[in-house]
């Protein structure tokens, strides 16, 4: 008869499908079908006629057969997108359907998928992007948590403080950093659920034994489950704390050397090659920029950079700065946009700026955001006014530049679970770019 | 129409209906849930719908019934597991564990289903109530409801660990049901495991090789007993390999270890004739290989081997150095060393896997013992000696470097450098005057090997020798070129012209030579200075030879090979037949002692004797007469006649060499303290001491009396001064 052994015949709402038991081994081990079709159940799908049936919408089966089929999801505009997500967690294929939704991350292939308004009022401080696609956005004293679905979940804040800095421990866990409040121990940092928004516990920091309160600033954590974070106590406690992610102990503090700045530090970002955190304060936090690779295996700070001393013309200054292990360098940049470079190589910090025209110089916005530098597979990017530039290749040429005028200027941006969220100054607007899945042939 | 008035009565109530599940739905769902849960512990899961069940639990979650059905699960997996805990304890002697694995295989089964049906949970609810994963839940239960029973917790262990014993008594066990539960002990978590197996495992395992140790210890020697520990290691390596986890093989093989090797070693290292000594002794590599293998893996293992061997090394080597026989023959002692260095290199590369302590531990031993011999650097010296004269004839090219690369190897051990420098330098003038060095690049060879070891300043002088070899050769072929025609069929002339200092010249008086030579000598003289103004020379007539062509009464001619000395007085005899000691005394004016030597080996030597004495004694004496030999026969037609020497030297000799080493050492010493000061400008004697010896040490082992009395002359000369408040101290003076 030439009958497939392993067809498998479901009745989904009264719908009748057909399809393969081998089209249905795709949704894993730890999916309905998975767990429908092992050995433990009495199921025979190869058993001609045998009808199995599902009381589910047959119109959001057929999409995700679909999706199972051929990879790619494709949702007629009768289907709500909610719709069709609270079926595919009911399969089990949520993650299917995620992973189909957007290709992996290309800065130059780069689409303006959704801008979404934000209700909180005030400025946007700083966006995050989360692994799996998700984002946060901290306003003021509250941050609010989007999945990847862009649906919101409850926000969190630590003791309605200003939250200074917010990061994805992992897709179910958001650390916020926060200000003191006088004569409390409020503030500080906190780990919070990203789902229920509940507060896990604190990170609290000892000196001389004593547990003092603080201010929490820049967030930064490695693969060995350790967080990092700028920190101002009362009394002059300034400098860098470290803490197990896991259990939230500190476990180590560097103290800010005199005539230098850690606790102030704006960008924290740790290096995996040379297992050293680059901590960088700059303009206008502090009147000068001082920019340092600390190691804290010996508590030692192995590079430095300052412009103390240097003459401080505007073009000279440096509004933040990026440290690119494969070259081994750190990239900075001024408020005009222009990139420049430093060795970490070699000891003596001179900046090497790159020539690029001032395009920008002039014609400053009313309420002007300055440059913010991110890092993503090779590719440097950097926002300014309401525009966010992309560098490649070995002299960094200019290949492409997302523009979404509304909202105005870019004060935040963050690439994350292979999306690209930018935070505009105004309205709270916050525009997520994806990438397209990748062409059929 | 009455409904006039009711409409009055209209009014807009408040919306009652809110939207209310049937409050019994949570209930029939959950006992739906519930009743598929025990079908499937029953085995009786065919007549159930998946879909339907998986519908239902996902309705309780999304309908925020998600705690109890949580809670049910809970309960209901609870009384499952309370009663196959009842039907394993009821389980009979051998069947116990098998019971036990099989119920873990129904519950394990069963937890993967109930799993499948509560998935949705396990995805939703779960994580965000921060509560225990259906899998994990499941295992917790477990562990808590059957394997902590009061009543199978002891049983459990018990029961492994009898397996196990009988095992390491010869008993074939059942490992697949072995590694099962393991297995499932494993799955609990590494704590259940380590808490509930590995742990008392460890302790039942040390007592067991506590005594089994003690038993063997008393019945087996050394190499038994360590063959015995080796097969034990193995079979508790491959006993995890089996059944246990990968992470226990450290931990079990360390209980062997200390048991069986830490414990023991002193005894086993020095039992009777089967210890380590009698392992070296009789080069039993296997058994040292083990030996060193299994010691390594305990802590002072190897440091005991070690010490047991340096001390064997010493005390062997201390005998053969010091040993009265050994030292009569130069050669032989060399060659002893050599050979026992040989013999403990091949144990070291044999069964001590070139382990590098170990070759620094036999560098040390050697050092110790050569050097308590005052005779090594002469002995070793001589051996060179008596390689490069004859003893390297036939050999390779490799074979040459071989050797002396392990004489280099001895001449590391020295501590005096220097001595052997100087027998070095007193053997090589003797080869080169008599031309009896057999290979140039042998000998060029060893003094580069020299160089490198102790630097350009050690072997300059050598050097120098070699050079004026090479210089005298082309003097004598100008010589007779300039003299061709005057010198005719004279006797010949070989001269070679000696740097003084380079040579190890002793000034000696130079005798009468016979007419003939001291005219030819004066002709070379003369055309010498005449082409190097400003020199001097002396004629050392102590160090020549002499080949003389003798034609005997009975008309026999012989070449006789002799030395200077020996000439001259062979050469008196051209005119005379009889000669008394005085006379030939006074005629030569060789010194007395030389003379008597020079007498003695050409009357009293067998064969040799081209003289004869009156009276016909061993000793020479101040009157005898000599005459020449008539009835001297040789088969040879050529005779080499030596000198009676002692090969060695003898004491007043030694005593001389021993002299002039220290006379030598003083500039050095001075020297090494002047440079030290230069830099320091003030130190403290002891200091002094011992960077002096220090700077030294590649050529001698400095004596500090030596040091001082150096130091008491540099005061003396105003290089240095003591200070005046500290006077340990030291300072340089510019």
């Amino acid at each position: 008869m030439g009958v497939q052994k392993d067809r498998v015949r479901f009745n989904v709402g009264g719908r009748i499908f057909e399809t393969t038991a081998t089209t249905l081994a795709i949704a894993g081990r730890d999916s309905l079908f998975g767990a429908m079709f092992d050995d433990n159940w009495d199921l025979q799908p190869n058993v001609m006629g045998t009808e199995h049936f599902i009381d589910r919408n047959p119109d959001c089966f057929a999409v995700l057969l679909d999706l199972l089929r051929t990879g790619e999801l494709y949702i007629p505009s009768n289907i709500p997108e909610k719709l069709l997500y609270r079926e595919a967690l009911f399969y089990g294929l949520l993650d299917h359907v995620r992973a189909a939704m957007w290709g992996p991350f290309d800065g130059n292939r780069l689409h303006l998928a959704q801008s979404i308004m934000g209700r909180a009022p005030g400025d946007g401080t700083a966006i995050r992007a989360g692994p799996d696609g998700g984002c946060c956005v901290a306003h003021g004293s509250m941050v609010h948590v989007y999945d990847w679905m862009l649906e919101e979940h409850p926000p969190i804040s630590l003791d309605y403080q200003r939250v200074n800095d917010a990061i994805w421990i992992d897709s179910e866990s958001i650390v916020i950093s926060a200000c003191e409040r006088l004569g409390r121990d409020d503030g500080g940092m906190g780990l919070f659920s990203a789902s229920t928004g509940e507060l896990r516990y604190k990170f609290h920091v000892t000196h001389d034994n004593q547990v003092k309160s603080y201010t929490g600033g820049a967030l930064s954590f490695n693969s060995d489950y350790k967080l990092f974070s700028s920190c101002k106590g009362r009394s002059n406690e300034y400098g860098i704390g470290v803490w197990d992610q896991l259990t939230g102990k500190q476990i180590d503090f560097f103290y800010e050397p005199p005539g230098w700045s850690l606790g102030d530090a704006d960008k924290l970002q740790w290096l995996h090659g040379t297992n050293c955190l680059l901590v960088a304060t700059l303009f206008p936090r502090k009147d000068n920029c001082y920019i340092s690779l600390l190691d804290f295996r010996d508590k030692n700070m192995v590079w430095c950079w300052s412009d103390v001393g240097a003459p401080t013309t505007d073009e000279r200054r440096v509004r933040d700065a990026i440290a690119m292990e494969e070259t081994n360098s750190i990239c900075v940049v001024n408020e005009y946009e222009d990139l420049g470079f430093m060795d970490l190589r070699s000891s003596a910090g001179v900046v090497r700026w790159s020539s690029r025209s001032r395009l920008m110089k002039g014609k400053m916005p009313d309420e002007p955001c300055y440059p913010k530098l991110a890092l993503h597979e090779g590719q440097l990017f950097s926002s300014m006014n309401d525009s966010i530039s992309v560098f490649c290749g070995p002299d960094w040429v200019l290949t492409s530049r997302l523009r979404n005028s509304h909202g105005g200027s870019i004060c935040d941006f963050s690439i994350g679970g292979d999306r690209l969220f930018a935070l505009h100054s105004e309205e709270n607007v916050f525009d997520i770019w994806e990438t397209r899945p990748p062409p059929i042939v | 129409m009455s409904s006039g008035p009711k409409k009055r009565n209209f009014q807009i109530e408040a919306f009652k209906h809110k939207v209310v599940v049937d409050p019994k739905y949570a209930d029939k769902t959950w006992r739906i849930l519930e009743h598929a849960i025990h079908e499937i512990y029953n085995h009786n899961a065919s007549g159930l719908s998946f879909e339907e069940l998986y519908r239902n639990a996902y309705n309780m979650v999304l309908h925020k019934f998600g705690e109890k059905l949580y809670s049910g699960l809970v309960s209901t997996m609870t009384f499952h597991l309370h009663t196959m805990s009842k039907s394993i304890e009821a389980a009979h002697g051998a069947s116990f564990l098998e019971e036990l694995n099989m119920k873990w295989n129904d519950h394990t089964k069963a937890l993967q289903m109930i799993r499948d049906i509560l998935m949705y949970m396990d995805r939703t609810f779960i994580p965000s109530t921060h509560k225990t994963a259906v899998h994990e839940l499941g295992l917790n239960l477990w562990r808590d409801y059957v394997i902590h029973s009061s009543k199978i917790q002891p049983r459990l262990l018990n029961t492994l660990l009898d397996l196990i014993l009988r095992e390491r008594t010869g008993e074939v066990i059942n490992r697949g049901l072995m590694r099962n539960i393991i297995k499932m002990l494993m799955d609990l978590g590494p704590s259940v495991y380590q808490e509930d197996f590995e742990k008392p495992f460890l302790e039942v395992s040390a007592e067991f090789y506590r005594a089994e140790s003690l038993e063997f210890i008393e019945c087996s020697d050394c190499g038994d007993y360590l063959k015995k520990a080796e097969r034990r290691l193995n079979e508790e390596i491959e006993r995890v390999s089996h059944y246990l986890d990968a992470k226990t093989e450290v931990k079990i093989t360390n209980v062997v270890e200390k048991e069986m090797i830490a414990n023991h070693m002193p005894r086993l290292v020095h039992m009777e004739n089967s210890g380590l000594v009698k392992m070296l002794l009789d080069d039993k590599f296997e058994d040292l290989g083990r030996i060193y293998n299994l010691f390594r893996r305990v802590a002072d293992g190897l440091s005991t081997i070690r010490d047991v061997m340096t001390s064997h090394i010493r005390d062997t080597g201390k005998q053969l150095v010091t040993d009265p026989e050994k030292s009569k023959n130069p050669v032989e002692f060399v060659d002893t060393l050599l050979d026992k260095r040989d013999k403990y290199d091949r144990i070291i590369s044999l069964a001590f896997s070139n382990d590098k302590t170990f070759q620094n531990a036999l560098n040390a031993s050697f050092e110790y013992f050569i050097n308590l011999n005052p005779r090594s650097p002469e002995y070793i010296s001589l051996f060179v000696d008596d390689k490069l004269r004859k003893g390297l004839k036939g050999e390779k090219e490799e074979d040459i470097e071989i050797i002396l690369d392990k004489v280099m190897m001895l001449f590391r051990y020295l501590q005096e450098k220097d001595v052997f420098e100087k027998y070095y330098k007193q053997h090589l003038a003797k080869r080169l005057l008599s031309g009896k060095t057999v290979s140039d690049d042998a000998e060029r060879s060893l003094i580069i090997k020299l160089k490198t070891e102790c630097g350009y300043q050690f072997t300059s002088k050598l050097e120098g020798m070699f050079t004026d070899m090479k210089t005298s050769q082309d003097t004598m072929q100008g010589f007779y070129a300039a003299h061709a025609a005057e010198l005719g069929n004279g006797p010949t002339l070989v001269v070679q012209v000696l740097t003084t200092g380079s040579w190890p010249t002793q000034s000696s008086i130079t005798c009468n030579l016979p007419a003939e030579l001291s005219a030819l000598c004066e002709k070379f003289r003369s055309y010498y200075l005449g082409t190097h103004t400003g020199r001097r020379l002396s004629w050392q007539t102590n160090m020549g030879t002499a080949d003389l062509r003798a034609t005997f009464a009975n008309g026999q001619k012989y070449e006789l090979n002799v030395s200077t000395y020996q000439m001259c007085v062979l050469m008196l005899f051209n005119d005379t037949d009889s000669l008394n000691y005085r006379e030939i005394e006074q005629a030569t004016e060789i010194p007395s002692s030389d003379l008597k030597r020079c007498l003695q080996s050409l009357a009293c030597v067998k064969g040799k004797n081209v003289l004869q004495k009156e009276p016909m004694s061993k000793d020479i004496g101040e009157d005898d007469a000599f005459s020449v030999n008539d009835k001297f026969t040789s088969k040879l037609r050529k005779v080499k006649i030596g000198t009676v020497v002692a090969q060695k030297e003898t004491e007043p000799e030694k005593q001389e060499t021993r002299q002039r080493v220290e006379e030598d050492r003083k500039p050095q010493i001075e020297a090494a303290i002047v440079r030290i000061m230069k830099s320091r400008r003030v130190l403290d004697h002891n200091n002094i001491i011992a960077e002096v010896t220090k700077q030294l040490q590649s050529r001698f082992l400095a004596n500090p009396g030596e040091i001082k009395k150096r130091i008491e002359s540099l005061i003396e000369r105003d290089f240095l001064e003591r200070d005046d408040s500290d006077r340990r101290l030291y300072r340089y003076l510019a």
